[in-house]
């Protein structure tokens, strides 16, 4: 190797190394960000207030910061979402892997990835004006909005990331297992669901996981189509109800909050508490697809 | 290896702290303006109700004044009056009185809020076109939004669902006066606030596209943006009297309960081109165009 190749492969393992550590400093710039704007909250309210009250009045005299509607909504809209996100993707990412002839593959793949690249707004638009009032026709509820909404929509644009992750998972099994069974006179069916599936359990857990993030950071979808009203959902029925979440309580009502009050103060809380959860579940999958020997890579 | 690690880590620990650094001095107080100082360009930022007012404003104003170049911007009444105490605002527009808080922090920032009223807007209460109900009362209205009435049958249309309560955001000047005019009952109950169940849309179309998709619904918008997806409902003003309906007329002379007036807001008394634009706004040209735009003018003019 030559002087000057020597002094650009240096050159360039620095600059590969920075950008790797700016990630890293963005991250920790952005949590040190949070934390500056979301504690002096703690002179207003006390911890035990915010989290387990029930009230969210920001701009009522007195305030009230109760922030458990918001983070049980936002639950609900996610939990929602993956129930109808995690067997509809996997059964895709089985078809595309395991089943599809290689054509179909050939079109099925993009076309799952084109759903991926939709505006969110898009999302929010297709709810607000025909799935929702469509559902209140259909199932006869009292509005058009509803956490369900929130959720199917949601399933739709977190399906991309289950399904691409999943795949990877399934086709990283190796082939002799699948030999092996289909050998011991198993069916494809019985196959697939009893060996391959648990096989890469990991990548698929790992691939709900991101999922999940993708749903509970949504916000321009969950703020058209929920409804937006702070109340504790109540069971199941719930669900056909309208809930208010994280993010929209932040898109809502950051426009017009006074600088450094109470109330801005408990958004950037919400921000911290949605980036402890978007970081856990981030860190979850993250450990998973390290187990699964990095199938997501 | 382990040094490395170490003397990597060490760069990484830096970085964040010089960064940290930056962003800390980055925020430091906000720059000042001599109070009334003269301007050629003038910066109007505030709320998106008047926004529609102030555009028009900009392009009549222009035609007169050509020299003199006005920058237009919405985000909302507190972010106006924010832009106002940096400094960044010669005009905030607002469609809400500027509240207590704000004038302490511009005080500490050596900001001192003068008050225009530039033009009045009523808000009208708009339910389902199949709704039969024609009248309310501001009480009842007040109970309704509260949460303490939730049943159509307890206000004078019975066999309909429970009441849906469709409000603006808390962010919105609208939300703001429709919690004190009707819900506080003008400062008379001010223990009172919108019920949580109440559905909180980011704009007034929001509203009015959910009012007119919800059988038992019950909402509010500006005057402007009423049409007839909607039906209007007449407003009995608060300790009784005659029900009036929200239009311009009634609102200019009075007998419509639910009315406020738009404010723009400077730093000191106005002088240079901001008073001329201003007194140009309250003058004949300018309350053309509040009429114009389905506003409401100012009495004296």
């Amino acid at each position: 190797m030559s002087s000057a190749q020597r002094a650009w492969e240096w050159f360039v393992g620095k600059v590969i190394r920075l950008s790797g550590a700016m990630a890293i400093v963005f991250v920790i710039l952005i949590f040190a960000f949070l934390l500056r704007d979301a504690l002096p909250l703690l002179r207003s309210a006390s911890l035990r207030e915010i989290l387990l009250g029930d009230t969210w009045l920001p701009t009522s005299e007195p305030p009230k910061f109760g922030m458990l509607p918001l983070v049980l909504g936002s639950l609900y809209v996610t939990v929602g979402a993956l129930i109808i996100a995690v067997p509809l993707g996997l059964a895709t990412a089985a078809f595309i892997s395991e089943v599809a002839p290689r054509w179909i593959q050939e079109i099925l793949k993009p076309t799952v990835e084109v759903l991926a690249s939709i505006p969110s707004v898009v999302f929010g638009f297709l709810g607000l004006l025909l799935v929702g009032p469509w559902l209140m026709e259909l199932l006869d509820l009292p509005l058009p909005v509803f956490a369900g909404l929130g959720s199917l929509m949601l399933a739709f644009m977190a399906m991309p990331t289950i399904v691409s992750v999943a795949e990877d998972a399934i086709r990283s099994v190796p082939t002799a297992l699948r030999e092996n069974s289909l050998a011991l006179g198993a069916t494809r069916w019985q196959t697939i669901r009893r060996v391959v599936i648990p096989a890469a359990r990991s990548g698929i857990i790992a691939g709900t996981l991101l999922g999940l993030g993708r749903a509970i950071g949504e916000t321009m979808t969950v703020l058209m189509v929920t409804g937006n009203a702070a109340v504790i959902p109540e069971g199941l029925v719930g669900i056909l109800r309208p809930v208010r979440t994280l993010t929209a309580t932040i898109a809502g009502e950051m426009g017009e909050t006074a600088y450094a009050t109470p109330h801005y103060h408990a958004l950037f809380m919400i921000g911290l508490i949605l980036f402890v959860i978007t970081f856990l579940t981030n860190t979850i999958a993250d450990i998973a697809v390290r187990r699964s020997g990095g199938v997501a890579q | 290896m382990k040094d490395r690690v170490i003397r990597q880590s060490a760069a990484i620990a830096l970085c964040v702290a010089v960064g940290l650094a930056l962003f800390l001095a980055g925020c430091g107080g906000p720059a000042d303006r001599e109070p009334g100082a003269p301007a050629r360009t003038i910066s109007n930022i505030g709320s998106t109700t008047v926004l529609p007012l102030a555009d028009e404003w900009r392009a009549a104003f222009n035609k007169v004044h050509p020299g003199i170049e006005i920058a237009v911007s919405g985000g909302g009444s507190g972010t106006g009056i924010k832009a106002l105490i940096s400094g960044s605002a010669d005009i905030a527009n607002s469609s809400r009185e500027i509240k207590d808080k704000e004038v302490e922090q511009a005080r500490a920032a050596g900001v001192d809020p003068v008050e225009h009223v530039v033009a009045y807007d009523g808000i009208a209460v708009i339910v389902h076109p199949s709704n039969p109900l024609d009248t309310v009362s501001v009480e009842d209205l007040s109970a309704v939004f509260s949460g303490h009435i939730t049943d159509w049958g307890a206000i004078g249309a019975p066999g309909m669902n429970r009441i849906q309560v469709m409000s603006r955001d808390s962010a919105s000047g609208t939300y703001e006066a429709f919690k004190e005019l009707v819900i506080a009952l003008r400062g008379k109950d001010k223990s009172r606030d919108y019920a949580a169940s109440a559905l909180k849309q980011t704009s007034n179309q929001g509203v009015l596209a959910l009012v007119a998709q919800t059988k038992a619904a019950i909402g509010y918008v500006g005057l402007g943006y009423l049409d007839d997806t909607v039906k209007v409902l007449s407003v009995t003003p608060l300790g009784g009297g005659e029900s009036a309906t929200a239009t311009v007329g009634n609102i200019m002379d009075g007998s419509y309960a639910i009315s406020r007036a738009l404010y723009c807001y400077t730093n000191g008394e106005p002088s240079g081109v901001v008073k001329e634009y201003l007194d140009w706004i309250k003058g004949p040209e300018g309350q053309a165009i509040v009429e114009q735009l389905g506003f409401v003018p100012l009495k004296e003019s």
